[in-house]
This record gives structure tokens, C-alpha cells and sequence, in this order.
């Protein structure tokens, strides 16, 4: 980590940190897919949070959903 | 103002390419500079996230040849990141020739991933997954972008949609 090296080397991140690397993901689907969609741009940020909102609540749904499938299938 | 059927009929595929090379720009080219910088702004930041988060090995044709594909549709971005992954690959390339070792052999081989780790840009998990997915997901988004600016350009929509027509204005009193 100290000696990272900016777009050459890799990243050395640990599989505990990995997830909050979803939130600027969703956030950059939901800034490209508003700003596509929406016929006017007055209102991009506030569509932009509830759009990253409905993806975080998704993802956090589906995950709920395959660990118990892990945890509790036969 | 949307102005319809007054652009030339070359103009979606202007768009298209346009669009292509520079994420954003086919939506500048239609007349929707605020959404085109938008666009542009946040895929190549997405993009070079990525490639920040992976090193020189994230677009890598030989070993992810389905995120490679999702890549170059970031259009220069995914060239550039490209050319950056070629060019480490030619001087190892050259450092295994200078040994003796062909590359398509199996000494060859174990030279060049040896060579990765020694120069510290191998890439491995969970790195490659986050790299992967921002620059991947930056192509597939800007996929999007290629086909809103074609639509827009077919239909001949130039500028941003006209805005909502306000009600008429209420007025006190009688009406003449």
C-alpha cells in the first residue's frame, strides 16, 4: 500500500474492503443511466441518490437472500 | 431547444462514431453538451478507476478476453489502457527473448508470470475483480451511451428536449 504505484500496480486491498468499492460503481450506473434517461437534468442529483439507494437496497437484498441459501439449503 | 428533422442524414453515424472514440461526445455532437460532459466525465473516471485500482495489467486481452471486449467500448480509454498493457508485454517480451526463452513455451510462460511478479503488476484478487468491474462496467455504460445517441440521431433530435409548458396563468377576478 505504501508503495502503490498509481496505474501500474495493483491495488493491495483486502477481501474485507472490497465492497465499498460498490458505492462509486453505483453511483457512476446511476449518474450515466439518469443523465441518458431523464428528459431534463434539473433534478440529476436527487435521482441519482435514490437510483444508488434502490441498487444498494437491491444488492443488500440479494446478498441476504444467497447467504441464507448457503447457510440453510440442504 | 429539440429542433426535429433538420440535421443531416450522416449525423447518426457521426454520432455513433463520435460517441465511440470519445464517451460523451456523440451527445455533444446531438447538441446536449451538459449530458455529453456528464457522460464523458464520469465513464472515464469509472474507467480509469479501474485501471488505477489494477495497474497496467487490467485490460488484458490474453488472460480476460470478455472484460477486454467490455473494455474497448470505452473507445480511446480502452485503447490507451490497452497500449499501456501491449507495451509492458513487448519489454518482457524482449527480456525473455534476450534469455533464450520463447514466449508460446512452457519455460517461456513461467518467464513472463514470473516477470509480472517480480515487477509487482501481477494482478490478483480481490484487485483484479474491483479493476475489472469498474473498467468493464465504464464499456457497457458507455454501450449505452452509443445507442442513445445513435436513437437520437435517427430520429433527429438535435438539443435538449424542449422544456414543459407551464398552465396557463391563473388570473383573478373575471375573465374577459
Amino acid at each position: 500500500m505504501i508503495a502503490w504505484a498509481p496505474f501500474t500496480e495493483p491495488l493491495v486491498l483486502s477481501f474485507y474492503h472490497e465492497l465499498w468499492f460498490l458505492l462509486p460503481l453505483c453511483a457512476a450506473v446511476g449518474i450515466v443511466y439518469k443523465a441518458v434517461r431523464l428528459p431534463r437534468l434539473d433534478h440529476l442529483v436527487r435521482e441519482v441518490i435514490f437510483l444508488m439507494l434502490y441498487m444498494l437496497a437491491g444488492l443488500s437484498g440479494l446478498a441476504v437472500v444467497l447467504w441464507l441459501i448457503y447457510e440453510y439449503w440442504p | 431547444m429539440a429542433k426535429q428533422n433538420q440535421i443531416s442524414p450522416v449525423a447518426p453515424v457521426i454520432a455513433l462514431v463520435l460517441a465511440y472514440l470519445v464517451p460523451g461526445a456523440g451527445h455533444i455532437y446531438l447538441g446536449r453538451m451538459k449530458r455529453g460532459l456528464i457522460l464523458g466525465i464520469t465513464i472515464g473516471a469509472l474507467f480509469w478507476s479501474g485501471v488505477a485500482v489494477g495497474g497496467v495489467m487490467t485490460v488484458d486481452p490474453e488472460r480476460e478476453r470478455w472484460w477486454f471486449a467490455a473494455e474497448m467500448l470505452t473507445g480511446i480509454h480502452g485503447i490507451v489502457g490497452w497500449y499501456r498493457q501491449q507495451d509492458y508485454n513487448s519489454r518482457a517480451l524482449r527480456r525473455a527473448e534476450e534469455k533464450g526463452l520463447g514466449p508460446a513455451s512452457p519455460q517461456g510462460q513461467a518467464y513472463m508470470d514470473a516477470q509480472l511478479k517480480k515487477d509487482r503488476v501481477a494482478l490478483v484478487a480481490p484487485a483484479d475483480t474491483v479493476a475489472r468491474a469498474y473498467a468493464g462496467v465504464a464499456g457497457l455504460l458507455n454501450l449505452m451511451c452509443l445507442f442513445d445517441a445513435l436513437m437520437l440521431g435517427l430520429m433527429g433530435q438535435f438539443g435538449e428536449p424542449p422544456p414543459k409548458l407551464d398552465p396557463a396563468p391563473r388570473t383573478k377576478g373575471r375573465t374577459p
